[in-house]
């Protein structure tokens, strides 16, 4: 390291002949095979082009830089140089090791035999892919546009969408060895300036060498590392993105990735889906209830499957009991055994179905489904009850709005029906109360993780646990102690106005 | 020992949440029996007894407002080291201690007993002692704020059980009521010395009033909550005493729990099963709290640190719950629980109340006089 660092002190400087410069460049660029290095002439001056023609726009290179270079009237000189060719962000530079680097980020060189210095214009190109549809977080109604992997993309759509001058969008290059351009965009007159500082401070203060993803970033901000809740929505909808913003949110965007990160979150929000505002209000909140009743079903319908048939055959009225009793006769494993096997297998249909491709996934899912659950029943390895049990819960889940979310809840429940194996409704018990004193102990970025259940509020809870009607809400979220806590009116919102 | 108790503002919480520690306190399992305990002493008019306790112990708790008051920011141990003395005020304060781990001891002891006659007669007394621990101590560790969060939520997930007590409540015979008053004054009275350990726990006003966000809010909530749980226990004993006949109601301990026998629902046959699970979340609420009142203790009187102070107590409790499998045992513990919450924290309020109050007057006049001679 120190040899090539004294090594790089005994660089020729400029000025310096082409032959020189070329030479040089070869030596020190690792892939100078890539280099592509012209010379012209125009009279009695040589100038040296150079770039690596994948890392920049070919065509903007030819028409606006060498075709104007070469049309130029003038004595070539770098100032010349600089005020005649139409391209802006053209810059100065006398340095070779900077010049280095610029040409590996993608900007091109331009070099007048025997000046002091060079100049570089930004003629990037980075690929992307256009605007699409949202798909992991799919919705019926609604503006369906999702954000992209290109950073600049993504702010213009959100910028578009927040036409208003307070909208801060703070620059932070997070990474030491690849720093990554991210942004964190809040409203300055709505959102809580500790949040923001928090959010900054922890941002700016992360020792990674490089993140490839939101979702690693989100592991390294989170508030509680050992926690399996997720702690900050994720979103690729852009929609969601501008309401969080609407409601005193950060949003966090890195280079890169298509998702953006919406802090603080409370446990309720990852049961919101952007959908529920544009139904209307007794529609939304119905669809929420059975929401949260879905995913009740989740942790619990298995677990207490194992707590009745292993302990508490009392539990179940005699009705239901025969015919429990019948279905699982001839399986020949405990409870425990049998719910396991199954979910386990619905896991493994539901991961099939994840990695293979759209066609084939649906496919697996439908005959593993059938066929697999038939044939466990007629083998009699499992009971018929358990199937319809195992399927219920594992639709229940797939009703959560957010992914993570619902993988959470799906992976918890296994604890739980280990404990209700071991311990029947007491164990079960057990695990229910460590799962809410844990909800209860979580924060994100600082917030209590179960507003506004606890800390109470009250006002809140036509955000979270159902809707009023629109002019009814006008208020934001009052448990994150926003700077503008109302969004309107009310009383003027709810008059109906026609004259005519 | 400092006397004033500065409090950081992340560990306070608003004086609406009052209602629920208090609540939460005086609940437990001690509501499983009163019934029978209360009936054996008063019979059928046990609902006076009742009515008389929760007179007695609202009064109690405006005592110990007025007492708190007084001061600015303590709580019990400063208060009595500003009357007492350092050596006194910690005598006292271990003798709460004491009490504490004691009561603590006993409800979990009790509820592990209800689990072994309902649910799990064979079950390791260590291990179900264990499910009961490891919830208190990791709600401890998560702070004070996350102690009331467990204690507010756990009563909105609990409660709902007595709704299922409606069928009971169709069928009670107003007839066992009758006569009223037919027991005389002192059967009457002796139902409310019965009641001392059902209606404990309020003496948490002493050392959580420290830090209660808005003081002056706090009356309201403290006597809603008292109020709650009292007619919560007197609706029990009330349907407990109308549904079963005075020798049924003799022979069972947990007369409520037997109530819920007669509720049937068409997916579930048993519904004490599920009492007794959901009883859980009745008995940690109390427990967390308890045990916050003892390390809180520890740690002001003998400087323990925060995290051992929880583990230390936590582990001895776990410890000493084996020794107590038989029913009498149990009931030994209880009653001598029952003797120190007598004076402790029935009578020991009134008898602070004119020290205070003549303190603060002689005190007064001193300033008085300063004010005059200068």
């Amino acid at each position: 390291m120190r040899r090539r660092s004294t090594k790089q002190k005994n660089h020729p400087t400029f000025p310096l002949k082409l032959s020189e410069l070329r030479q040089m460049l070869d030596s020190e660029l690792i892939n100078s095979q890539d280099l592509s290095f012209t010379v012209y002439k125009q009279a009695n001056k040589k100038v040296a082009v150079f770039y690596i023609p994948y890392l920049v726009d070919q065509q903007k290179v030819e028409q606006l830089a060498l075709q104007s270079l070469l049309d130029m009237q003038t004595e070539w000189t770098s100032d010349t140089i600089l005020s005649e060719i139409p391209l802006a962000l053209g810059k100065k530079d006398s340095d070779i090791s900077s010049i280095i680097k610029k040409v590996t980020e993608g900007r091109i060189c331009i070099y007048v035999e025997k000046e002091n210095e060079a100049i570089t214009y930004e003629l990037a190109k980075s690929e992307k892919r256009g605007i699409e549809k949202a798909e992991t977080e799919s919705i019926v109604i609604g503006p369906q546009i999702a954000l992209t992997e290109s950073l600049a993309s993504n702010l213009n759509v959100i910028n578009m969408r927040v036409n208003i001058p307070d909208l801060a969008m703070e620059r932070i290059d997070v990474g030491k060895r690849n720093p990554k351009e991210t942004r964190m965009i809040y409203i300055q007159s709505i959102a809580n300036e500790t949040d923001v500082n928090t959010m900054r401070q922890r941002l700016s203060e992360l020792e990674v060498d490089m993140i490839e993803d939101i979702h690693m970033l989100k592991q390294y901000i989170l508030d509680s590392s050992f926690s399996v809740f997720p702690q900050y929505v994720s979103s690729e909808l852009v929609d969601r993105s501008v309401y969080s913003l609407k409601e005193g949110k950060i949003v966090v965007l890195i280079e890169d990735s298509p998702l953006a990160l919406i802090a603080p979150s409370t446990f309720f929000s990852f049961f919101e889906s952007t959908e529920d505002r544009y139904f209307h209000w007794e529609l939304s909140t119905f669809i929420r209830i059975l929401r949260f009743i879905a995913a009740f079903v989740t942790i619990l319908l298995t677990p207490m499957y194992v707590v009745a048939t292993t302990f508490h055959f009392e539990l179940i009225p005699s009705q239901l009991l025969v015919t429990l009793g019948e279905s699982r006769a001839i399986v020949p494993f405990p409870p425990i055994i049998e719910v396991i096997l199954l979910e386990l297998i619905i896991e493994l249909l539901r991961e099939a179905g994840a990695r293979l491709p759209t066609k084939v996934g649906q496919t697996i899912g439908i005959v593993g489904g059938v066929v697999v659950g038939t044939a466990a029943v007629q083998a009699g390895i499992t009971s018929n009850i358990l199937i319809i049990l195992v399927t219920l819960s594992a639709l229940a889940s797939f009703s959560t709005p957010n992914y993570i979310m619902g993988n959470t809840i799906r992976l918890i429940r296994f604890p739980l029906i280990i404990l209700a194996a071991y311990y029947g409704i007491i164990g079960l018990m057990f695990g229910i109360c460590l799962l809410i004193i844990h909800l209860i102990r979580l924060q994100s970025l600082g917030r209590p993780y179960l507003a506004p259940l606890y800390p109470l509020r009250l006002a809140d809870f036509n955000k979270v646990f159902f809707r009023l009607p629109e002019q009814y809400q006008g208020k934001r979220f009052l448990s994150y102690r926003l700077k503008d806590r109302r969004l309107f009116n009310r009383r003027e919102a709810t008059k109906k106005k026609d004259t005519y | 020992m400092k006397k004033t108790i500065q409090v950081p503002i992340h560990n306070q919480f608003r004086a609406f949440y009052m209602f629920f520690v208090i609540f939460s306190m005086q609940a437990g399992v001690g509501i499983l029996g009163t019934p029978r305990i209360v009936f054996l002493e008063a019979g059928h008019d046990a609902w006076i007894s009742i009515i008389l306790t929760y007179l007695y112990v609202v009064i109690l708790l405006m005592i110990m407002l007025y007492i708190l008051r007084q001061y600015d920011n303590h709580d019990i141990l400063g208060v009595q080291a500003d009357l007492f003395g350092n050596f006194i005020s910690k005598v006292i304060g271990t003798i709460y201690l004491v009490y504490f781990s004691l009561q603590l001891l006993s409800i979990l002891v009790t509820y592990i007993e209800v689990i072994k006659v309902f649910v799990f007669p064979k079950s390791q007394s260590l291990i179900l002692g264990l499910m009961l621990i490891i919830p208190v101590v990791y709600t401890l560790l998560g702070g004070l704020r996350v102690t009331i969060g467990v204690v507010f939520i756990f009563i909105f997930l609990t409660y709902w059980v007595l709704i299922l007590l409606i069928e009971p409540l169709r069928q009670i015979d107003f007839l066992n009521f009758l006569p009223i008053m037919d027991r005389g004054i002192s059967d009457i009275m002796r139902g409310v010395v019965a009641n001392a350990y059902t209606f404990s726990g309020f003496e948490i006003l002493f050392f959580i009033y420290p830090f209660v966000q808005g003081k002056d809010r706090m009356t309201k909530p403290i006597i809603l909550g008292t109020s709650g749980i009292s007619l919560l226990i007197l609706l029990s004993t009330t349907i407990a005493i109308g549904f079963l006949s005075p020798d049924q109601l003799q022979r069972r301990i947990w007369p409520l729990l037997n109530l819920y026998k007669i509720q049937t629902s068409p997916i579930i046959e048993r519904l004490d099963y599920v009492v007794i699970a959901e009883w859980m979340m009745v008995v940690l609420p109390k427990a967390i709290l308890l045990m916050w009142c003892i390390s809180y203790i520890a740690i002001r009187m003998y400087n323990f640190p925060k995290k051992a102070s929880i583990y230390v107590f936590s582990i001895i409790i776990l410890v000493c719950i084996p020794f107590f499998n038989e029913h009498f045992v149990i009931q030994k513990l209880i009653d001598s629980t029952k003797y120190i919450a007598y004076g402790l924290v029935y009578i020991y309020p009134l008898f602070l109340l004119p020290l205070v109050v003549i303190k603060k007057r002689v005190q007064r006049k001193k300033k008085g006089k300063n004010h005059a001679n200068r």
